[in-house]
This record gives C-alpha cells, structure tokens and sequence, in this order.
C-alpha cells in the first residue's frame, strides 16, 4: 500500500489537467471518513428496495380492506383487520396449531440432531464416516417441494413403502395423511426427517468450537463423559447450538409447503398452520388487507421469539465475560 | 403407421378438406387410404355438409392480414380438453388463418394445475397485462375474472359475429357464460362441457359367477348390463353394488369417488347427494343472498351422512382421492366402479390417444377399452317414487383478457368463431373433447365417437348437471365448505350438521363482507365452529 501511496503522490509527467482533477477527486474519497459509508450504499439501497419499501407497504395494507378480485376501491378500516384477527377463534387455534408443530418438530429435530452429532463427533475413525454424513445430509438440501410429493407416496396407504413395512409388521396399513388422529404427526415426523441433519451440522459446528487443550485436559483428568459435556463442551459449544435453535423455530413457525402438498391442511384442518392460512387469505382468496395483517402478527411472533433468543444468548455471554 | 403419424396425417387431411383443397371423393379416398375410422369419416365429410364457409373465405380479407401474432393461452396443467383447446389452434386455426384470413399466428400453452390456474391468471390481469390472451378457466371463476373488468363481456362480440350466435346446451350457458346468475351477461364461452359418469368395470359385471353371487344375496335382483339398466340404478340399488364387489381381502374396492380437501373435489361429488335429494346450497339473488338457514338443513345434512357411507366401500385413503388418484385406482383394477369426469373417458378406459377406439394405452394394466363402460350415475328415488340425478356440472369456459390489443383480440374472436364450426367441433369430439353445442350433441354420429358420450349427453341434459357459485368470493367459499366437508368426512367433526352450520355462517360472513347480500349471520355463528 505504501508503495502504491508513493507512486500516487509523485506527479505524473505529461497528465493532462482533467487527469490529475480526478486523481485529487479519488484521493479526496480515499482520505474521507465517509468512504467506507460509501461502500455500504448499493446494499443499503438493495435493503431498502427489497425490504424496507415492502414492510412498510404491508403494514400500510394491513390497515386496508383490499380485495384484488374486488371492484370495490381499497378501503381504510384502521385496526379492523387486526381486530378479526383476535376476535377469531380459528386463527387462534390455527397460531396453537402452528406453535405445536414447531415445539414438536424443532425439539424432536435437536434431541436427535445432537445425539447424532454426538456420535459423528465421537467417532472421528469411523470407516465411511464421511460418506455416512454427506447421506445424512442429504434431506436437508431436497427442495421442500420434492420432500412433500415423495411423502405423499410413501405414506399413501395402497402402495406407499410406510405401509408396506406397516402390514409386514402390525398386520394392517394406515391412511396417515386421511387420518384426523395421526395427519399431524406424519407432518412433523417428515418436518423432523428433513431438518435434523441441520441440527447435526450445527451440533458438529459447536463441537468443533471446543478447545482441543481443554478437552486433551479433561482426557488427562479422566473426567466422566457427562462432565465433560456439561463443564466443558456447552459452555463453549451452546451459542452455535442456540443459533441453530433460533434458526429452525423461526422456519418451522411458517412451515407452509410441507402440509400444503401432503395435506392440503386437512383432514379437515388438522394440519392447517399459519403459513398455510397466510398463502389462502393472500392468494387464494386475495384477501390483502387481512393477509397483509396476519403476515404483519406472524411477523411480530418471529420478532419475539428472536428476540428472546437474543436476549439469553446476550445474556450468557455478558455474564462470560464478566466471569 | 404410428398413432402419431396416423393422426398428423388425419389433421393434415382436414384441413386440406376445410381449405376446400380436395374434393369429397378424394376426400374420401385419402381417408381410406390413411385407414381412418368411421366416425372419423364421418367428422371429416362434415366439413363438406356444412362448411361452405372455407372454400367461400376471400384470401388475406382481414384486417391482420400479412401480420404475425402470437398468442398465448392459459389452460389447466394435465387437464387433456385444455391441450385440445391448443393442440386444434396450431394444428387447425393456424393454417385456416393463413390460407383464408390471411395472417399467421403461432400459439403457446401456459398451464397450471386446477387449484392454481385462478391465482397464475389473477396475478397476472392485476397488473393489466396481456401475457395470457385468452383463458380457459373454471367456470365458477367466472365471476372473480369479470367483476374486476379482467376479462372481456361478451355481448356485444357476440352481436356482432352471427358465427357466434350458437344454441348451446341450456346447463352449460348457464355454467360457463352467465355472470351473475340469472343475467344476460355474457363472460365465457364453452370449452369443454363436463359432467359426472360412472365407469363401471363390465368384466366384473357381465362375470357370470358374480351376477349369480349378486342374484342370490340380494332376492334375485341382477347386476345392471346395459346403460338402460343403469338408468334405473338408485343410490340405494347402487351402495348393494358396491358392497357386492368391496373385497379388501383381494384388493378390490366396490366404489370410488372424489373425497379430497383439495380445490373442489369434495364439494363436486358431495352436491350430487344434496342437488339429487332436493337440498340447496343458496338462496336469492345479489343483495340478498341466503346461506345460513339453506345449506345448513336437514336434507344437506342426510345427504352428507349419505355420501360418507360410500366411504365403506372405497380404497384405503379415499380422503384423499382427487382427480388423477381416481384414474390410478381405477385403471390398476382396484375398483369396480368409479365415479368421475367424463372428460377423462379415455384416461379412465387406458384408452391411447388419437388410436383407433379399443387400443390400450398400458397394456400391463387390468382396465382395458374393451372392459370398461360408461354410464350415468346413480339416481335417487323421490318421495313420489321417481328417479332424479343432478350432478355437478364440470367444464370450463373461454375467456378473452380484456387487456389484449387490437389485434390479440382480433384472432382471439377469429379462433373463436372457428372454433365453433361444425367440423371443428367434432374434430374436438373426435379426439375426446366435449362438446357443448346443441347441433354437435344432436350429430347422428355424436354418440358413437366417444365411449363416453353417450353418458355425456345424457347427463348434461334435462337438468341433470348443475353448476354453483360463480361470485367473487367463489375462493374464500369453496376454501370454508372443502375445509368443513373433509373435516366430516374424516370423523374430525361427527355431526354433519356442525359442518353445514359451519359453513353455512362463514359464507353468509363472506357475502356479506363482500358487500354481496344484506344479509347478516345470525348471532347464533359466534358459537359455531369446527
């Protein structure tokens, strides 16, 4: 840098005027404080356009009554659209609907995405190791789409491969996705299936995070393996685990796609969860004051539960440091 | 000579014969020749009965002449009559409007699947744009395209193009042209006329060992034979039927209907058991429609109890059977009977394509042309002891995008008109299509061109198929009644009647809302829910 400085200074022979007005102009930006603001402009602009204008736009829409399909002119109604939404006992049961899906399937996906991850780590010499984890991988980048179809035919109780193994074994076969008590399940079942290698990864990823010198230091003390993990491993490992944590209750809270092709929501509305009613009032029923409201309340929870993730992993690590 | 190579060449004749290129006799002895059928002799030789218009057309006489337009038309994904509707535009309009209307014209198909297509067309009419000329929708979208000015009324088309003046079959005016009903309002124009048919595995039926085993249990009755055998059938003769053949043990089910939450499916096969049975779905006109205290009654109820019933009889996981699942279950043999569109006769039959009339498409299977028969569903006994079936009406109409230029919608109306020509018609009828104008339907030859027609014919008569709504809010309505139907269906809810109050309170809430009736629900809707 220092030699490019040099050569810059020295004035150049024969440069015309407009040259070295320019050269000044660019050492100017260079030399200011504001360049590096400079720098951040085209993704500051990308950002507004992209995100800022359309969160505005809705919230602005959610305080509308808005039928696309509608010859009737947009309509002001202040709080309206969100009042419906408190007052209706189906979007709540729906919210409850949707939380249970992701407690179950967010758990479900980290009790055995660390367990996994766990072994992985503890078997560094395993043969096939490596092609062991790349298949285990392997649901997790599936489109959602294509994960959806394949379930729809395995679960399919006449000549789905569930079934088959379902006869073999308890002698009858199942409607999973036709049956009110178990559509649900089969739901979370398959949302578990698909992102469980994502809980393997961010458990080998925290894993990877320890210290080898405090482990080769537990090893030399001979410290019991559940000592291990809780003294040594989570205290280092916990805040990649908690990313990963926050990451999957934020995409299984607007789970859409998996109940729309295996189930439609149904039977009934047994498997109907907020994402699903946000894509039916916004582009079935091209309701757009009262999707954009329900999108803007969705908003909100995943800004919450954020935010309380946030908050304890801020916490912890503030009382870290003052250890 | 392959099927393909078979029906290239038939297309290739007609529209040498519609050009007025050939005469009848070399008409004819092509046709030998190419080894054609005889109802495709018949289609051809129409369009010398009654098609002057062809050899008549002075060259380049309209205003596009010496242009190139390309036109895109929106049609539902998989659906065979939507293809059609394009396949007959590159195949037979495209070289009629060079050689008599004196442009060219190129066509490309957008498509989306049933539940989709509605939201692929809005999305893109919001923006006023053109992309997709003309579309084929459902009919009860009509509605939702026309109250935003999306698409064309055509009235006033109509006035002015005699071509277009058509005596249609009365349930399909009023399903695929009139919004709102009751009007004269003109929006659509029939594609594809639909109706509901039974297909009935004849192998099963004729088995003489199953018709003594039929006769013994049920006092002598016989198993239905012929159509006219089923025309006497009553949904109570029919469920003996289907538990005669309901055989889990050999994989063989006695019925099968369309149960799924998705689109409209349910609802389509359930309306049957309430239209049949004298239940209603809606009252009044706009301003003052009536749900609540119509849909929720006791009939709608009974007849609900009623259609789950057939559930007993039906494959594992017929809660979720739409369209293509019914085509699977019955071409692989699972079923005896099953109920279904008759636009799909051929898919239902394995029937191959653009083959002479028997060939199967996959042999493999157990369904075969030659083993399958295609009649009108059950009928249901009236109080004064007569028989009356009213079956949803399926279909769907043109539409023009009341966006396109001058041009675009120019060669949309001549498509139109050309597709309303007699030969045209019964070309469509030949490849499987169905028709819905009343001469096409009267055709000595109608019946014999398709397996399926007769029943067609049959049913899209004499009001036996009806369709619903087509109001604005026709998305919002279906979603509540197809979310509450399947909630019965699969034991989520017990009680019909909760289901019929549920939906009946929720679209009553969504037409008033949508400024459609004056009418309020009640206050006993707070309390009902699923």
């Amino acid at each position: 840098m220092a030699q490019l400085g040099t050569h810059l200074d020295r004035p150049i022979v024969g440069a015309t005027p407009a040259a070295r007005g320019r050269r000044a102009w660019t050492r100017a930006l260079d030399d200011s404080r504001f360049f590096p603001s400079l720098l951040l402009v085209p993704i500051l602009i990308f950002f507004v356009v992209w995100n800022v204008v359309p969160l505005l736009w809705l919230v602005g829409v959610s305080f509308y009554r808005y039928k696309v399909t509608s010859s009737r002119e947009p309509s002001f109604v202040g709080w309206e659209n969100f009042a419906e939404i408190f007052q209706s006992t189906e979007i709540w049961r729906t919210l409850g609907r949707t939380l249970t899906f992701m407690l179950l399937s967010v758990g479900l996906a980290t009790i055995l995405g660390v367990l996994l991850g766990l072994l992985f780590w503890g078997s560094q010499r395993m043969p096939g190791r490596r092609l062991a984890l790349t298949l285990l991988f392997t649901p997790m980048v599936l489109p959602p789409v294509a994960v959806g179809t394949f379930f729809r035919l395995i679960y399919e109780p006449n000549f789905g491969v569930v079934n088959y193994y379902a006869q073999q074994i308890v002698g009858r076969r199942f409607d999973f996705l036709g049956d009110k008590d178990l559509a649900f399940f089969a739901t979370v079942a398959v949302d578990v299936w698909m992102w469980t290698p994502f809980m393997i990864l961010m458990t080998l990823a925290a894993l990877g995070s320890v210290p080898k010198a405090e482990l080769e230091a537990a090893e030399v003390d001979r410290l019991p393996w559940l000592q291990r993990l809780r003294y040594i491993v989570l205290p280092h490992g916990k805040f990649i685990l908690m990313l990963g944590i926050l990451l999957r209750t934020i995409d299984a809270f607007k789970t859409t796609d998996l109940p729309y092709l295996m189930t439609n929501g149904g039977p009934g509305n047994q498997t109907e969860l907020v994402g699903l009613s946000l894509y039916r009032t916004g582009f079935e029923a091209f309701q757009m004051g009262d999707a954009s409201s329900l999108a803007v309340v969705t908003l909100l929870v995943a800004i919450a539960f954020t935010s309380v993730y946030l908050y304890v992993l801020n916490y912890r690590a503030a009382r870290v440091e003052m250890r | 000579m392959t099927s393909q190579d078979l029906s290239t060449s038939h297309a290739a004749l007609l529209r040498d014969a519609m050009a007025g290129r050939l005469s009848r006799r070399q008409a004819l002895q092509r046709a030998v020749a190419l080894g054609l059928s005889a109802p495709a002799m018949a289609g051809l030789m129409t369009a010398y009965r009654s098609s002057p218009v062809a050899a008549q057309d002075a060259p380049a006489t309209s205003p596009l002449a010496g242009k190139t337009i390309d036109m895109s038309i929106l049609g539902i994904g998989g659906w065979p009559p939507s293809r059609l509707g394009v396949d007959l535009a590159t195949e037979l309009f495209k070289p009629y409007a060079k050689e008599t209307l004196g442009y060219d014209v190129n066509f490309t198909f957008e498509e989306s699947p049933f539940d989709q297509l509605f939201q692929k067309a809005a999305t893109s009419l919001q923006a006023e744009s053109a992309q997709y000329n003309i579309i084929i929708s459902d009919s009860q979208w009509l509605g939702a395209l026309a109250e935003p000015g999306w698409i064309l009324q055509l009235n006033d088309i109509i006035a002015e193009n005699p071509e277009l003046q058509i005596e249609f079959e009365p349930a399909a005016r009023e399903g695929y042209q009139i919004f709102p009903d009751g009007s004269d309002q003109v929006w659509g124009l029939p594609q594809e006329g639909d109706t509901i048919a039974l297909f009935v595995r004849q192998d099963l039926f004729s088995d003489q060992a199953e018709r003594d085993a039929f006769k013994a249990a049920n006092g002598g009755t016989d198993l239905p034979q012929t159509f006219e055998d089923w025309e006497q059938i009553d949904i109570v003769a029919f469920e003996k039927i289907a538990a005669h053949f309901t055989r889990p043990e050999q994989g063989l089910a006695g019925t099968a209907m369309q149960w799924s939450k998705v689109y409209d499916y349910i609802s389509c096969y359930l309306y049957p058991f309430m239209f049949s049975t004298g239940g209603e779905i809606i009252e009044g006109d706009v301003g003052s429609y009536k749900i609540e205290g119509v849909l929720d009654s006791q009939v709608n109820a009974d007849a609900m109890a009623l259609n789950k019933r057939f559930l007993d009889y039906a494959p594992n996981g017929a809660t979720n059977f739409g369209i293509p699942e019914l085509v699977d279950q019955f071409t692989t043999g699972t079923c005896a009977t099953c109920f279904q569109w008759s636009a799909l006769g051929p898919q239902m039959m394995n029937q191959k394509a653009g083959a002479a009339a028997g060939e199967a498409d996959d042999p493999s299977k157990p369904v075969t042309p030659e083993n399958v028969m295609i009649v009108a569903p059950p009928a249901f006994k009236q109080a004064d002891g007569s028989l009356k079936r009213v079956y949803a009406l399926g279909g769907q109409p043109w539409t023009i995008n009341a966006f396109n230029d001058a041009d675009h919608l120019q060669v949309a109306v001549d498509y139109m008109k050309f597709w309303y020509r007699p030969e045209t018609q019964l070309e469509f009828a030949r490849r499987g299509g169905n028709p819905s104008v009343k001469a096409t339907l009267d055709d000595p030859e109608f019946d014999t061109l398709q397996p399926h027609f007769r029943a067609f014919k049959y049913m899209i008569r004499e009001g036996r198929s009806r369709d619903f709504w087509h109001d604005p809010n026709y998305a919002e309505m279906l979603a509540t009644q197809q979310e509450a139907f399947s909630a019965y269906l699969t034991g989520t809810v017990e009680d019909p009647m909760q289901a019929l109050k549920y939906t009946a309170c929720e679209q009553q809430g969504i037409l008033f809302d949508g400024e459609r009736t004056e009418i309020e629900p009640s206050e006993a809707c707070n309390d009902v829910s699923l």
